[in-house]
């Protein structure tokens, strides 16, 4: 029996995308996915009622197709779909808040801690430390800075989609990820010296 | 590979996705613990990403591919829901405007009933003729389409859970997934069909240029592009039968109920309801293996369950004859599909009993019986 399906799987997203803003049904659903468990994590991160995140990112889909018709045909997939769900959730929290007068995008918290990576650090004893002590100050870092970090190695956007998203201009965007990082590496300067230090003593 | 020479700060490293495979899934495709052991410098840059990347690990989505499936289902529902409201927000709109349209969808309905009383009576006949080829083309869905050119009749299961028992030569076209408030299908030669129970949403097999309407049920529908008559045979359950669209406008429905049939004459379009099939020397000769077989078991080997699946649907099932050997069960499964027989079997078997199911092989894996 031979089956004749369109063979989509090595098609990008924006082919995915310009087929489904013609009508395809297929793209639509390959598109969703690929997409949606990622969005769903990222949805996570941003609000604790994992119920209603899955939700959101199910009406993020429902609007790409209903007005399918009006969508841009030149975006960033990711970026967009990444985005959407944000100010989905945003517009969430709004209406969960009204008595409270919040809020707008850039109130959401990003909610996400880093793990550490448990399987892959056959490492020796120090190395583990200082990996567990980065965690830390990680997770340590105001919501903004983890998420910008977040969207820019997990998700691989640029800095200019993260300014997008965050709704701040680049400057802004890329300050953000370059302090994150600033204050990891100045705490950690310190203690790493001083777990080499530790370390050597031992043996 | 050459941009990473002029790597100075972890950031470069840490937004490089053949790094990030490196450190994380230890693929190292590009040669970076080489090209780390060349540098000093490099090496101790190398260290510090390497060490924030690991301590940055997003737990992974923990959905599985049945998860995002039913996510895409319920998605599909919400768009129909979506769509529904806007188009009854749009009738509002309009509601304002209508006094004046009026005259001139009157007048439009008129020059339309005039053209199609014309059409019928000028050029019906010649095209009164609708081929498997037609009907794929009135659907834009995007369809698959399975095709059998083997010797044997081949299973096919819909995204509903239903299945079709495809005969040789024949081919069936449906969508990936079922979407709206109907499932269609389009069938060009012969098969079983064996529905999934869903009043809300009634199953058609467009075929020649007849339809066939069901909820849920077992019959067959035998329609060959090249020959004089379709016919639908009912094993269980009620199927309503009209002609499509494209030939005639008409009213007419047969109903059939189990052991009933119907030959249609495709030249006349006329409607042949045959009731005792057992004198209908056509139909009973090419009664097929499935509709000969009993799905009625009581207290049998689920050996010889799984033997009698197996013949009826030419599949192979694969289960552990040890720890089953000495199970039997009391259980009727005539009036449902392959996947559902499955499910009630191993449901009935217990102990984490499960199946898989792949093209024409299926694999039960089990701890045996409670």
């Amino acid at each position: 029996m031979n089956t004749k399906t369109l063979q989509f799987k090595n098609f990008d997203d924006i082919t995915l995308w310009n087929n489904l803003k013609d009508g395809n049904e297929k793209s639509f659903s390959m598109l969703f996915e690929k997409y949606y468990g990622d969005l769903v994590n990222y949805g996570n991160s941003l609000s604790p009622y994992a119920e209603k995140v899955q939700d959101c990112v199910q009406d993020v889909f429902t609007d790409i197709w209903v007005y399918r018709n009006g969508l841009q045909s030149s975006v960033v997939v990711k970026a967009y779909l990444l985005s959407s769900v944000r100010k989905r959730i945003a517009r969430l929290h709004e209406r969960d808040h009204i008595f409270r007068k919040a809020t707008s995008t850039d109130s959401i918290a990003f909610l996400l801690e880093f793990s550490v990576e448990h399987e892959l650090i056959d490492d020796d004893y120090a190395t583990k430390e200082k990996v567990v002590h980065l965690n830390k100050l990680l997770n340590d870092l105001p919501a903004r800075q983890k998420e910008a970090l977040y969207l820019r190695y997990h998700q691989g956007l640029t800095v200019e989609q993260i300014a997008d998203m965050l709704d701040v201009n680049y400057q802004s965007a890329s300050n953000l990820l370059h302090r994150g990082l600033l204050t990891l590496r100045k705490e950690w300067k310190g203690s790493i010296s001083l777990i080499i230090l530790l370390s050597s003593t031992a043996c | 590979m050459q941009k990473r020479n002029k790597y100075t700060e972890i950031e470069d490293f840490l937004s490089d996705e053949s790094f990030q495979s490196w450190i994380l899934f230890k693929i190292d495709e590009d040669g970076w613990e080489e090209w780390t052991l060349e540098n000093r410098q490099r090496a101790k840059l190398v260290e510090d990403s390497r060490l924030l990347l690991l301590a940055m690990k997003v737990p992974d989505s923990t959905l599985s591919a049945s998860d995002i499936h039913n996510a895409l289902q319920n998605t599909w529902v919400k768009i129909e829901e979506k769509e529904n409201h806007n188009d009854s927000v749009e009738d509002s709109k309009v509601k304002f405007f209508k006094k004046y349209l009026i005259r001139g969808v009157a007048a439009a309905l008129v020059f339309g009933l005039v053209s199609i009383w014309f059409y019928e009576n000028h050029f019906g006949p010649e095209s009164k003729v609708v081929t498997y080829k037609e009907l794929i083309d009135e659907n834009s869905e995007g369809l698959v389409e399975q095709t059998n050119n083997s010797d044997k009749p081949q299973i096919i299961t819909l995204s509903d859970g239903s299945s079709v028992l495809l005969q040789p030569n024949s081919k069936l076209s449906y969508p990936k997934i079922f979407t709206g408030n109907e499932r269609k299908v389009y069938l060009s030669g012969e098969g079983f069909f064996e529905i999934s129970k869903n009043p809300k949403k009634p199953f058609f097999v467009y075929a020649n240029e007849i339809v066939t309407k069901v909820v849920g049920t077992s019959f067959r529908v035998k329609a060959y592009s090249d020959q004089p008559d379709v016919e639908v045979l009912v094993r269980t359950g009620k199927v309503k039968v009209r002609s499509n669209d494209l030939v005639a406008k008409s009213d007419e429905e047969v109903v059939l109920l189990p052991n009933q049939a119907l030959r249609f004459v495709r030249s006349e379009l006329s409607f042949n309801k045959i009731t005792n099939i057992t004198q209908d020397q056509t139909l009973t000769r090419n009664v097929g293996n499935i509709e000969q077989l009993s799905f009625e078991f009581t207290d049998i080997p689920v050996s010889q369950i799984f033997e009698t699946i197996e013949q009826a649907y030419l599949v192979d099932i694969d289960y552990p004859k040890n720890k089953l050997k000495d199970c039997h069960l009391t259980t009727s499964l005539s009036d449902q599909p392959l996947t559902e027989k499955l499910k009630i079997v191993c449901n009935s078997i217990g102990n984490n009993t499960s199946f898989e199911m792949n093209g024409n092989q299926i694999i039960i894996t089990s701890e045996g019986c409670n």
